[in-house]
Order: structure tokens, then C-alpha cells, then sequence
């Protein structure tokens, strides 16, 4: 398969409008050591908004920030591992077009 | 006052199903609630593109009375691009009846759209509350009656509110988890069952869009796009212009994303970048991006569709036509046969499943459930034949281009290398099974 052009994933979610809930995280991961020995990691790629990211000591990240809220990593993830809620209502995401 | 709400119907979910249904119900007199956890109706909504005008006029017969109509452009050209590497076979159809009023269908934003709708359910009499958000059913006794509401029911209390009705319809889109809780359906949907579609607001230098796909005003192209645009998997991106802007998006089995490790906003990145695609977004500005699933569970995936004083319409019962791009316009349609149900239960006083299958019974009329069952193969039939995406489309250009550059060239020459192509790409045995693997799919056997 040819390689895909790179996109920087913050440059569309800056197209967004969120009203970010500081007060509760509604993407969780279940059991991190679950993710540690995920060899695929397939949440990096599939997650439209980026939400998932690998950090310095390679871990896995939730940017739930920048959810929108499609629920992809909810059934997509291979073990299930992803507590998954929607944002408290009025927060996140707000399309302007849709 | 209790510690609950009273209402004669309660609605989760403020998109076309639940307004529908809102607004079915509103104007024959019932008191009904709609809980819609984004700022406002339509805020967390996101489509490819394309209304049914027919679907609206049902719930809005005084359309166009409207000073502003809630649409961008009317369809007035319409079809397929088959995209190749880097070039295209355009297969689109116009006729006079596509100019002919009222048109048939429109382009739209969803964040436009559903407050229009939201309004006309106001206007109804229909109590729409945003930034809700509904936690759970309230059931006792394998019976629902309401929802627990994640607001607390009253200034002083920290406890949460109770919207309690004899009959709740769900529309909560294609997360279905209600619909689950209520044990409409056996289980969550696969990665298998669902597309992830992203698309791309992009807006263009003014006069543009009317010059680039020659438009005029009142004029209205939606393309979808196969081929390149999902790099040969099934699936399809879509292109349709807006007042000023076009919606571009793409979108495959969200267990293609998964398994290939594509990133959904690269794929989408990719057709921007296609040479056809590129020159005609030139100059071009993102005005918003997004994604959003799409339930393709179909009829295997249907859920009961009503159970003791709970219903479900719209994306949560897995109402979509991917091949038609019908969607918004089934919304409607069962958004309007469940509020009938729920007028009827509230004349005959009874609410459990012997009364509200009235809308289970309408809907196995309709065509909606006959085209669920007609297309019932479209997922295997897809995943199956995955060269009409990964060979035709790019065969088919081959074919064209050899065609238009056959001067200066022996015909003879020409067709056999156009012959060459499909025995190469395809084989006679394989050209011969995709017929009829296809006819057969299209005659529904």
C-alpha cells in the first residue's frame, strides 16, 4: 500500500469548536498494562480527533480533549480496554457546520 | 411536585429521528420533552451531506413559505467519479426534472439544519432542553418509564432529576446504549458493522464553487467518489458543494481503519491531494473538519424496535441506506411512525409492546425495512468484491484514455490492449463472476 501523505492531526481539530469539561474525563483506559502489551496499538491510527498518542516513555495517552465523540475506540479497540462515556451535557464537541 | 418530571412523551436525542418523533407527537396534543446533550440541537451532528426534500415536507408542509430555506445548494447534478491514480472518469446525470420545483433533494450542514428542525418542533409545542444528558432508562419490572438526566432535579438537591413518561422514544444516534439497556438488542455493534467517514469543510475563493464545477447559482453538484479515494478498499469518499464551500469526505469499514493502520484524516488527505481533487480546491481553506460513524449493521444488526414504553428511530435502530445515502430522510420517517404509536398508546391508555408494535408494524411496511432486507448482503457482498473498488475504477480510466489516444495508432492494436487490460486486471472467469456476483446482489437474491 503507498504511503498516505502526513497530516498534523492538531491542525484539523483547530478547525473545531469544543467546550472542553475539565472536570470529568470521559475517555478512560480500563487496565494501562493491557495497553503495554498491545503490539498493534490500532487506537493510534483508526481515532479520527488523534485522541490517542504515544508519549516519551512510549505509553499510551487520551487527549479526551479533542474527542469527537464518535465512539470508534469504544468498539474498535481489541480489548476493549476503553472506558467510554460522553462528555457531561453541553460539553465537547460543537459543530459549527456538521 | 415529586421528585420527577411529568411528561406524556420523553425523546433522547435532539437529531431528525427524536425531533420527528417530538414533533409527531406535540402537534396531536401530547406534552413532550426532548433532552439533547449538545449545546444545542444538531451540535453534535455530522453528515456526509445530502437531504430528501420529500422526507422534510412531511414534517414542514410550509417549506418553502420559509424566508430562508435551511439548505445550502438543491442537487441538480448528480452520480459517480471514478477516480484513478491521477485521473477521473466522471459518471454524473442532469435532466430538466432535477431544475423542476420544489428540488429534490438539497446539500446541507447538520448544524444548520437540525436547529431549523428543532424550531419547527418548538413551534409544535415540543419542550427541546440542550445540554442534557441522559444517563440511564428508569425500568422496573422489564417496563420503561423515563430517564435519569445527569442535572440535578433542583437547585438545593445534589440529587439527579428524574424525566419520567409513559412512553420514551430513543434517538441517540449510532452509539446505541440506551437502546442496549432498554434490551432491544443483544449486543454492541462490531467494528465490522459501522463506517468511520471524516470530511473536510472547505471553502473556496467566492465565485468558485459556480466556476470550478460549473454551477450557476440555483445550482447543485453531489458526486460520490470510488476508486482511489479509499485506495481500492469498499467504501466511498463523497463531494458536494455548499453555497460557497464544498463538503469532501471519505469513509471506509472502521475495521479497515483498524486492521490496515490507516489514519482516517491521512486517507482524507490523500483524495485532497488527488491532481483532479487538488485543482479544485485550489486556494481552498478548511472551515471545519469532523468524523463520524455509520451504522451499516443493517437488518442482522436491527434491533426490536420497540419494547414495553420505550421505542427507537433514526442511527440507534441502524436506519441508513449507504448506497442511496439515505439517512437524515429514514430518520424522518421513523421518527414520524414512532410518535404516531406513541398518540396511539396515549388514546388507548396502554403502553406496553402490544400498543407501540403499532410502529414496529408500520415500519415492516415501509419501505425502509424492505430495502434492509433487499440490501441484507451489502456488507458481504462489498468485503467480497472488493475489486469494483480496487480494479474497475482504475481499469475503466485505462480504458478511456487508450480510447481517447488512439490516433496515430492501429485500432486493432488498441483493443487488444484494451481487451489485454481487463484479462490481466481481471480474467474472463472473473469478469464473468463479478457480473454476476453483482447482478445477483442487485436483484436481491
Amino acid at each position: 500500500m503507498k504511503p498516505l501523505p502526513k497530516v498534523n492531526i492538531d491542525d484539523r481539530i483547530f478547525t473545531l469548536k469544543y467546550y472542553v469539561d475539565e472536570e470529568y474525563v470521559h475517555l478512560k483506559i480500563k487496565n494501562p498494562k493491557i495497553c503495554k502489551s498491545c503490539l498493534e496499538k490500532p487506537c493510534l491510527s483508526f481515532c479520527p480527533a488523534g485522541v490517542y498518542r504515544l508519549d516519551r516513555q512510549g505509553e499510551i495517552t487520551v487527549g479526551y480533549q479533542a474527542c469527537v465523540e464518535c465512539g470508534s475506540c469504544r468498539v474498535a479497540c481489541p480489548y476493549l480496554n476503553i472506558e467510554w462515556d460522553y462528555p457531561r451535557g453541553g460539553y465537547g464537541v460543537a459543530y459549527k457546520f456538521g | 411536585m415529586s421528585n420527577s418530571f411529568r411528561y406524556d412523551v420523553v425523546v433522547v436525542g435532539g437529531g431528525p429521528a427524536g425531533l420527528s418523533a417530538a414533533m409527531t407527537c406535540a402537534r396531536h396534543g401530547l406534552s413532550v420533552i426532548l433532552l439533547e446533550r449538545g449545546r444545542f440541537a444538531g451540535a453534535k451532528n455530522l453528515f456526509g451531506g445530502v437531504v430528501y426534500t420529500e422526507s422534510v415536507l412531511s414534517l414542514a408542509p410550509d417549506l418553502f413559505s420559509e424566508k430562508r430555506l435551511p439548505f445550502e445548494r438543491p442537487v441538480t447534478e448528480e452520480g459517480w467519479w471514478l477516480l484513478s491514480e491521477d485521473g477521473v472518469v466522471k459518471i454524473t446525470h442532469t435532466e430538466k426534472g432535477l431544475y423542476e420545483k420544489p428540488p429534490r433533494a438539497y446539500t446541507a450542514f447538520r448544524a444548520r439544519f437540525d436547529p431549523w428542525l428543532a424550531q419547527k418542533a418548538e413551534e409544535a409545542g415540543v419542550l427541546v432542553i440542550p445540554k442534557v444528558k441522559v444517563l440511564d432508562l428508569i425500568c422496573a419490572n422489564g417496563k420503561v418509564s423515563g430517564v435519569l438526566v445527569d442535572r440535578p432535579r433542583d437547585w438545593e438537591s445534589s440529587e439527579l432529576a428524574e424525566v419520567r413518561a409513559p412512553v420514551t422514544i430513543i434517538s441517540e444516534g449510532v452509539n446505541r446504549l440506551l437502546t442496549q439497556k432498554a434490551g432491544l438488542i443483544p449486543r454492541d455493534f462490531t467494528p465490522e458493522e459501522v463506517a468511520l467517514s471524516v470530511k473536510e469543510v472547505i471553502q473556496l475563493p467566492k465565485g468558485e464553487v459556480e466556476k470550478r464545477f460549473g454551477l450557476s447559482e440555483d445550482e447543485g453538484l453531489a458526486v460520490e467518489l470510488l476508486g482511489e479515494a479509499t485506495l481500492g478498499f469498499p467504501g466511498s469518499g463523497f463531494l458536494y458543494t455548499n453555497t460557497t464551500s464544498v463538503s469532501l469526505g471519505v469513509g471506509l469499514f472502521l475495521s479497515d481503519f483498524a486492521e490496515k493502520g490507516l489514519k482516517p484524516y491521512e486517507l482524507l488527505e490523500n483524495l485532497k491531494k488527488h491532481p483532479v481533487m487538488a485543482r479544485l480546491l485550489s486556494g481552498g481553506e478548511t472551515l471545519e473538519y469532523g468524523a463520524h460513524l455509520i451504522p451499516e449493521w443493517g437488518l442482522e444488526g436491527l434491533p426490536r424496535l420497540c419494547g414495553e414504553g420505550v421505542m427507537v428511530v433514526g442511527d440507534a435502530a441502524g436506519l441508513v441506506n449507504p448506497l442511496f445515502r439515505e439517512g437524515t430522510n429514514l430518520a424522518i420517517y421513523s421518527g414520524i411512525m414512532a410518535g404516531k404509536a406513541a398518540v396511539f398508546a396515549h388514546e388507548k391508555g396502554d403502553f406496553g409492546h402490544e400498543t407501540l408494535k403499532l410502529y414496529e408494524e408500520a415500519f415492516r411496511e415501509s419501505y425502509i425495512y424492505r430495502d434492509l432486507k433487499y440490501f441484507r448482503r451489502l456488507k458481504k457482498f462489498l468485503r467480497e468484491n472488493r475489486s469494483l473498488f480496487a480494479d474497475y475504477p482504475e481499469i475503466i480510466n485505462r480504458v478511456l484514455h487508450l480510447y481517447l489516444s488512439a490516433q496515430g495508432r492501429a485500432k486493432e492494436e488498441v483493443f487488444q490492449e484494451i481487451f489485454g487490460l481487463f484479462r490481466k486486471r481481471r480474467g474472463l472467469t472473473g469478469l464473468l463472476r463479478d457480473f454476476v456476483k453483482t447482478f445477483r446482489f442487485f436483484k436481491g437474491w
